[in-house]
């Protein structure tokens, strides 16, 4: 097993982002027979019948999310999470970048689904080209009968709203979606109601992210046994995984899931640089914990993984060698936290700064043992105790590292300097 | 349950499942309670007296859960979960107490003062702040943060004439935020900034235009939003605190008047849901200064018409009164006096002056206002403000309403946004096609005037007469206008609505009477301001009438021409009850001691009908008045203190 490209298959064909090059490709056939072959309620069985679960993170099952609406209450909203900002992530960009029709096919064929008649794509600010291509790409697509009134003379109405975010990691929380797009300040809702009951402007709303609804045009068109078929148990289908860090070729590889991890790193990635050793990856983006060399021969399955102590998250792989600071590496994220802490909760919003002061401290060699003690201990306070998983997660990263790292923590304690960027430079020179 | 065990009343006893009775049953710290459905963690531990810290929740204001400060932990709950957003169901298991709770309060609290000022000393909250409190209680005895990392903000930012914010001390509870969204709906104030930057103000630093501003330091947990006028000026352990009404308007906000060294510091809100429901609104709260003036009364006097103006004990000042007194009634009879009390004064006086009037002098000339109500009826009095949120349509005629009594505003916003009742404001006249529009709203109606639109009210209670229930509440001017009219302090209606046959004449005429000379004496209990809108009639009146007995408070042109002065104790200064606009009997007390010496009014009056001679009278101590007022009137007795004075209300045919 290797590269297994289905959402990627026609990636780099010339013309792909226009609505001509798309239709060439194959493009909107999902959309043209869905509507024969599924109503809403068995497209969502059919969905259920895939096994796919969601490609955001947290991995819920898609078919069982749009389950959760409540009968009868109109209108619904369908929103496209792409505020993709988890670091280390951009496989949302690279399947925008390169065929925006086909998440626009999927935000109709989920919003025919869930019965959604206006749905959102939430685009993450700063990905200013891709939303205007997708701005570009609703209009072809609106031009040509596929959005708006009477869909394919099918009866079904869906406009397609692209809205760009301002910048925030936390509008990439459901909740904190919404509020943005409702145009409050983005920050998380208490839980429950759930979206799914009381989301959008306060109506059933399901949120799912870009990855996730590209792939629903393959699922229509090839059923979800089909699908199923692909990847392993608890585990459907592929996956587009970013891969960076100290690797030959960083990039983004979609994989069929249950791969095992080395292969992508070997195969698609090309292996760690020349003279790189790895040393330690973070399989799911920013927010998940590190993992060990020996933990490569795990599948690329999400129960798998998660069972090792991490979590394929995202889809964001970062490989690290022997000249990365595992203190450097959880310091530069808990100020990435920091930074983007939307301050609802005051565990979330304090403790990130405490903690950035505290790894700001022990980075730079200069924290004492009880220090290090402290910022173990505020991790311990701030996770499982604040409003949404931001805080939760601005731990996880660091707690692992300590926990496989420990002596890199306390060599750091009282030593004047980061003792692995010394080292490294010593052998350098 | 152990077997053998005695059944438990309402418990689950022997094994048979709990009948539905819209009660769950759960355990918190080991102890069982049954609760409705729908209560939160937080209220089902504190019914059972257990206390559990929170910052950002708000009896009165949906949950948030921001602050964390309550987690607690319930079985099959992978995480602590926020008591204060976290509804029981049957059989949870919840521990507030435990080493995980302990822990993680102690966490919090030190996330809470990582970037907190500490600058206890000289903040106006020490010693009733809730940050100070509940780190004495559940907090580590350090912090781990080091000072010089802090981030500095505002400290000391006038929001409007009234409020100061200081930025470093804000917890971010975001009370005053949900307090404009969710109980004024004004959203003046908003969130600003992300993360650790964040900081609640104005939007583009605009001042504060509320007219309930005054409530914001009240749902801040810590000293980040202060009162201006009470800056620096005390600690609440020197304090004196004393339950109170509000004098400002009728609508009988409770509330706390904390006073230190003889002068009222500050009135604070003291919660009750069927009035005010905790808030006060700026007019009342901030009317201190009139409460610690001391331009005031403060020796019995007379001043003869011919002869030497002079000060003398009040025994004497009661005597000469009654020789006065005696003296027009014996020449020109009874009618040729008038009396006039005032919608300040306590039921206590006011019940005394109509018998001095009625019973002792036998005239019918009395009032307690300047205008005279006609057809008035208790028709008018019988909607109750809580009352209000019931109502399928209110109808609100022109602003006065509330402009008279600003906090009926927000409950009117409460009736609307959280009830979803119809609020509808018309004009004081409103156009016919606008009533004709509201036939079609049938069920629970409440009208709501205030006094000069009275008779429009009747109007549109007419209207609407036949479909469903139709009640109306009459706002009415002053503390306790409400209860002189109910006292019968009016010249057509006896105490209880009763018709007077024949009326005598009110306010307005007993004055023009008095300046034309037909009137010879005149009876003024005070505060005389409501009797200035009368102006030149007014000194003309006091100027010409042989006698004028005058019971006030505050020095004005009535105490200068008054034959005889009696000093009047301040409502803040006094024992007694006060009836707000929908009858609610309320005790007032003394937060005060009197600016005067001489005798309260009720004793003063008791003295002036034993020199006039009269009989059946009741002790002149305010207790024994009241004693007699609620044998008088039943409505009263069955009010007690704190209930509605009822009366039968008439349908008009």
């Amino acid at each position: 097993m290797a590269e297994y490209r289905l959402l990627t298959k026609d990636f780099g064909t010339e013309g792909l982002q226009t609505l001509k090059g798309y239709e060439r490709a194959g493009g909107y056939q999902a959309l043209r027979t869905v509507f024969g072959k599924f109503t809403p309620a068995s497209l969502v069985d059919e969905v259920k019948t895939s096994g796919l679960r969601g490609r955001g993170g947290a991995g819920f099952p898609t078919g069982t999310k749009w389950s959760f609406l409540p009968q009868g209450v109109m209108p619904r909203y369908l929103c496209c999470n792409a505020d993709e900002s988890e670091p280390g992530c951009f496989k949302d960009r690279y399947l925008m970048d390169n065929s925006p029709h086909q998440l626009i096919e999927g935000v109709l064929l989920g919003s025919y689904a869930v019965q959604s008649n206006i749905s959102f794509i939430y685009i993450r600010g700063e990905y200013r080209d891709q939303r205007l291509l997708l701005e570009r790409a609703v209009e072809e697509a609106r031009a040509a009968g596929y959005i708006g009134k009477n869909i394919l003379k099918s009866g079904f109405d869906c406009d397609i709203i692209v809205h760009g975010g301002a910048g925030a990691y936390i509008c990439g929380e459901e909740t904190a979606l919404l509020d943005s797009l409702e145009g409050y300040r983005g920050q998380p809702r208490l839980k429950p109601p759930f979206p799914a009951v009381k989301g959008l402007y306060g109506k059933p709303t399901v949120v799912n992210n870009v990855e996730t609804l590209s792939t629903l045009p393959h699922i229509v068109l090839r059923g979800g046994e089909w699908f199923k078929s692909i990847g392993v148990e608890g585990s459907t289908g592929t996956r587009v995984f970013c891969c960076s860090g100290h690797i030959n070729r960083p990039g983004s590889y979609e994989m069929q899931l249950g791969t095992p991890i080395r292969e992508l790193l070997d195969e698609e990635c090309g292996g760690m640089l020349p003279g790189s050793e790895l040393k330690a990856f973070q399989p799911g983006g920013g927010s998940m914990q590190v993992l060990l060399p020996q933990h490569v021969d795990l599948p690329l399955d999400m129960n798998a993984v998660q069972k090792a102590g991490s979590s394929l998250g995202a889809g964001a792989m970062v490989f690290m060698d022997q000249t990365a600071c595992l203190v450097d590496y959880s310091m530069r994220l808990v100020d990435f936290y920091e930074h983007e802490s939307c301050g609802k909760c005051v565990p979330c919003r304090e403790g990130t700064y405490f903690q950035s002061q505290l790894m700001h401290k022990l980075e730079s060699g200069l924290a004492t043992a009880a220090e290090l003690a402290t910022l173990t201990d505020i991790c311990s306070n701030m996770d499982g105790r604040c409003f949404c998983p931001l805080g939760d997660t601005a731990t996880w990263f660091v707690m692992s590292a300590y926990k496989y790292f420990r002596d890199e923590f306390e060599s750091h304690c009282g030593a004047g300097e980061c003792p692995v960027k010394a080292r490294t430079r010593a052998q350098a020179a | 349950m152990a077997s053998g065990a005695p059944p438990v009343k309402g418990g689950s006893a022997g094994g048979v499942p709990p009948q539905d009775d819209g009660r769950v049953g759960v355990t918190i710290d080991g102890r069982q309670v049954r609760v409705p459905k729908g209560t939160l963690v937080l209220d089902a531990a504190a019914g059972l007296g257990i206390h559990i810290p929170i910052y950002c929740s708000h009896p009165k204001m949906e949950p948030v859960a921001v602050c964390r400060m309550c987690l607690v932990t319930i079985e099959k709950f992978p995480k602590p979960q926020p008591a204060c957003a976290t509804y029981v169901s049957e059989g949870m298991v919840v521990s507030t107490g435990d080493a995980d709770v302990v822990k993680l309060r102690e966490g919090m609290l030190e996330f809470l003062l990582v970037n907190h000022p500490l600058d206890c000393p000289v903040c106006d909250r020490g010693g009733e702040c809730d940050l100070q409190d509940f780190t004495f209680r559940y907090g580590p005895s350090i912090s781990r943060f080091p000072i010089t990392e802090k981030v500095h903000f505002n400290k000391a930012l006038p929001l409007s004439e009234h409020i100061e914010l200081d930025q470093e001390r804000c917890i971010l509870c975001w009370r005053c935020v949900r307090y404009y969204d969710e109980i004024t709906g004004e959203k003046e104030i908003v969130l600003q900034q992300r993360g650790v930057q964040t900081l609640v103000g104005t939007f583009n630093e605009q001042p504060l235009q509320s007219r309930f501003q005054g409530n914001l330091p009240e749902v801040c947990p810590v000293g980040a939003l202060t009162h201006r006028e009470y800056r620096f000026v005390a600690r609440p352990w020197e304090l004196q605190r004393t339950a109170g009404v509000c004098p400002e308007c009728s609508y009988g906000c409770n509330l706390n008047i904390d006073a230190r060294d003889f002068e009222i510091k500050r009135f604070a809100s003291r919660d009750n849901p069927l009035v005010e429901d905790m808030w006060l609104c700026d007019r009342g709260r901030y009317s201190v200064p009139r409460w610690n003036s001391t331009e005031r009364v403060r020796r019995a006097a007379l001043h003869p018409r011919h002869g030497e103006a002079r000060d003398v004990a009040t025994g004497e000042a009661i005597a000469q009164a009654a020789t006065e007194l005696r003296h027009v009634i014996e020449e020109s009879g009874p009618a040729s006096v008038g009396v006039i009390g005032s919608a300040a004064n306590t039921n206590e006086e006011l019940f005394l002056l109509e018998r001095l009037a009625r019973n002792v002098i036998g005239t019918a000339n009395i009032d307690h206002q300047l205008s005279t109500f006609a057809g008035i009826s208790a028709a008018e009095h019988e909607l109750g403000i809580a009352e209000i949120e019931e109502c399928d349509l209110i109808v609100v005629l022109g602003p006065e309403p509330e402009n008279e009594a600003p906090v009926l505003t927000l409950r009117l916003f409460k009736a609307e946004h959280k009830r979803g009742r119809t609020v509808r404001r018309l004009r004081p006249d409103p156009h016919p096609a606008e009533v004709a529009s509201l036939r079609g709203d049938a069920g629970f109606v409440g009208i709501i005037a205030d006094e000069s639109n009275r008779e429009r009210a009747a109007q549109v209670a007419a209207h609407l007469a036949g479909r469903g229930t139709v009640k109306r509440l009459t706002v009415t001017r002053g503390v306790n206008g409400r209860g002189a009219k109910d006292l019968g302090l009016l010249p057509n209606v006896l105490p209880g609505y009763v018709a007077a046959r024949p009326a005598g004449a009110g306010g307005a005429d007993i004055l023009e009477a008095a300046a034309r000379g037909e009137i010879k004496a005149l009876v003024l209990l005070g505060p005389s301001s409501a009797l200035q809108a009368a102006g030149d009639v007014l000194v003309r009146a006091v100027s010409r009438a042989a006698s004028v007995v005058v019971i006030d408070t505050v020095p004005s042109e009535v105490t200068a021409h008054a034959t005889v002065l009696i000093p009047g104790h301040a409502i803040v200064e006094k024992i007694g009850s006060v009836t707000n606009l929908e009858g609610r009997v309320q005790r007032v007390r003394p937060a005060l001691p009197p600016a005067t010496q001489t005798p309260a009014e009720t004793r003063v009056l008791t003295a002036l009908a034993a020199e006039l001679g009269a009989a059946d009278w009741p002790g002149g101590d305010p207790v024994s008045v009241n004693r007699a007022l609620r044998a008088a009137l039943p409505a009263y007795a069955a009010a007690g203190n704190g209930g509605r004075a009822l009366w039968r209300v008439q349908v008009p045919a």
